[in-house]
């Protein structure tokens, strides 16, 4: 689950890379990077239950609606509010929630665990869709929270603002990476592994493993509601799908995208997942692509690939499909054909089962 | 009855335990008692209950009738984790540890399941250093401290069963419940486990379930015979072998 060391400069290049991104990218792809980013925390979060501790919710988007519509209850009319008050009001009552549904849902296990949680979630939903709050089923536009730090604070251009949103969602996301990982080196996080393999055999040895699993929803249903404050930082509008079964349906895919042993792959998956909605426009619009069906007689592809943005929901089935079927680790367990590794890559394999693995 | 080899307050007994599953009644009207330097067998046929009555010792599963004491207090119906903090430990019939860590792992995890919830001998919490010293300390007890690197994974079936008891002991259990430690054994491994258990038994109660009649007769102290779910004989050894209706039950020519 935890990052080895060899990939360590291969997640630091990554983060540079896409620190690079907005002084080359249209800001279509700035603004298209900073809801993957958000994708990517809400899958992370939901990792931690997931692939660390073997628990399949389908109700974890609704601390991130939640959080996101936090932030919409609390800005006033007009006027943004800082993050430093939004931020941690969305972070609370996203935890405190993910706390009363946590302790009644632990108490089922497997599949029925992912039932009352689907119930729970759409209890949520059903909360915001059915009554006036957030502007019903409608949803509600909100002043974006500002970037600022105590009284001084960032202003924006219209211009600048995607610019600095994908840089505080960059940071919330590294952030974020960095505390799961911390989460799981300590005592705790190899707690939560134990429980994952074998949760019988943890009770055994004097585990309250109830009490490990609620904190570990706890802390995933916060760190869902970093990802829902920074959408409605973003996006500065709230609706019920924000929380309804579709979303935690979709971060769930985002981790069986990219793996479901490593914190890396919910990122990978869920910027892959991002990714594959966008491929058929990018592939119609390229005008080198037109040019060259026209060169080879056949203008009628082009039109054709335009068509398959309409079919997007297919072509991602597929995909998806391929991948769980072709690649069981996910996207992240791809790796070079063995003849373009260098060899001393191929080495630590072997060697791996003398070493004690760190946790 | 009459004969016991060890007296005083037993650390873990039961009275009148029972357990039905459905119709079934699974284990009925056991009372037995674990004493301190005492290596305690309990032997049946298949279906006995003996399983059953581990897992009710265990807190895995409640008991629908009767008590348990650990040392004179009333545990029965306490959840496992519970148990185990009360310093139960078990040891299981199928293998049951985690293959993908490292022999030491698996120790300290089950120090730390039982050291999370005491303080240390300082009044301190424990910290992970105490831990890891605690599960080194239960390796060398089973003799796996040299592969105390590797993964759990890649040793030996019998060098996972010492693992097994080395994760009970890891956790300062008083009273060991050990199903049937030596299943899938070699010989020579069969011998290191009973110098192995002998020498717990000095410091532990111990309950052992075992099949491999020779190696309960040499090691048991006191034996108790389950059929059908209930008591049908106890004794020392020498008693359980000359007993008939032992004989008729269960041990049929071998005795």
């Amino acid at each position: 689950m935890l990052p080895d060391k060899r990939a360590v400069p291969i997640l630091i290049l990554g983060v540079l890379a896409l620190i690079a991104v907005p002084f080359f990218a249209p800001p279509y792809y700035i603004e298209l990077g900073t809801y993957a980013f958000i994708a990517a925390m809400l899958a992370l979060s939901l990792q931690l239950l997931v692939g660390c501790t073997g628990l399949v919710s389908l109700g974890h988007a609704a601390f991130y609606g939640l959080a996101a519509y936090t932030v919409y209850l609390i800005t006033p009319e007009g006027t943004g509010r800082s993050m430093f008050i939004t931020l941690p009001a969305a972070v609370v009552v996203s935890g405190i929630v993910a706390l009363a549904v946590g302790a009644l849902s632990l108490r089922t296990r497997g599949f029925f665990f992912l039932m009352v949680t689907l119930a729970f979630g759409q209890m949520v939903f059903f909360v915001f869709h059915d009554t006036k709050i957030g502007g019903g089923p409608d949803g509600a536009f909100l002043t974006r929270p500002l970037i600022s730090i105590f009284d001084w604070q960032l202003q924006l251009t219209r211009r600048q603002r995607p610019m600095a949103t994908y840089y505080v969602a960059l940071t919330f996301l590294v952030a974020m990476y960095l505390t799961l990982v911390l989460i799981l080196r300590s005592l705790f996080g190899r707690v939560l592994e134990g429980i994952r393999v074998n949760e019988h055999r943890m009770r055994a040895l004097g585990f309250d493993t109830y009490r490990y699993k609620l904190a570990a929803f706890v802390i995933a249903g916060m760190l869902a509601g970093v990802a829902g404050h920074m959408w409605a930082m973003h996006r500065g509008f709230v609706n019920p799908e924000l929380i309804g079964w579709h979303r935690s349906a979709e971060a769930l895919l985002m981790i069986l995208l990219g793996g479901l042993g490593t914190l890396h792959g919910p990122i990978i998956g869920a910027f892959a997942y991002m990714g594959l909605a966008e491929l058929p426009q990018v592939m119609a619009d390229w005008k080198p692509m037109a040019r060259l069906f026209n060169a080879l007689g056949m203008p009628d592809t082009g039109a054709f690939l335009q068509s398959l943005t309409e079919r997007k929901l297919l072509i991602e089935g597929v995909v998806i499909l391929l991948v769980v079927i072709l690649l069981p680790k996910g996207l992240s367990g791809l790796r070079l054909p063995r003849w373009q590794r260098s060899s001393p890559a191929e080495k630590p394999t072997v060697a791996k089962a003398e070493v004690p693995p760190n946790g | 009855m009459a004969e016991r080899r060890v007296t005083g307050q037993p650390v873990l007994a039961t009275r009148g335990l029972s357990r039905n599953f459905g119709g079934l009644a699974a284990v009925r009207n056991v009372s037995i008692a674990l004493h301190q330097g005492e290596l305690h067998a309990v032997i049946g046929p298949n279906g006995a209950g003996k399983t059953t009555l581990v897992n009710m010792l265990s807190g895995d599963i409640r008991p629908t009738a009767g008590e348990i004491a650990l040392n004179g207090r009333q545990v029965g119906g306490e959840p496992a984790h519970r148990l185990a903090r009360l310093g139960i430990g078990r040891s299981f019939q199928r293998t049951n540890i985690f293959t993908s860590l490292s022999v030491l792992e698996n120790a300290r995890l089950a120090a730390q399941g039982v050291g999370a919830a005491r303080s240390g001998p300082d009044g301190k919490t424990w910290a992970e250093a105490d831990f890891v010293t605690q599960a080194r300390a239960a390796l060398a007890r089973v003799g796996l401290a040299e592969v105390a690197a590797r993964t759990a994974g890649a040793l030996s079936h019998g060098e996972q069963r010492q693992l097994e008891i080395a994760m009970t002991l890891a956790s300062h259990p008083k009273v060991l419940l050990l199903d049937e430690p030596l299943a899938g054994m070699g010989p020579e491994e069969s011998e290191r486990m009973t110098t192995l258990l002998k020498g717990l038994a000095q410091e532990h109660a111990i309950l052992l379930i075992e099949h491999d009649m020779d190696f309960v007769f040499a090691v048991a102290d006191w034996m108790t015979v389950m059929a059908e779910g209930t008591v049908i004989a106890e004794g020392k050894p020498e008693t359980i072998r000359a007993n008939t209706a032992v004989q008729d039950a269960y041990l049929g020519g071998h005795a």
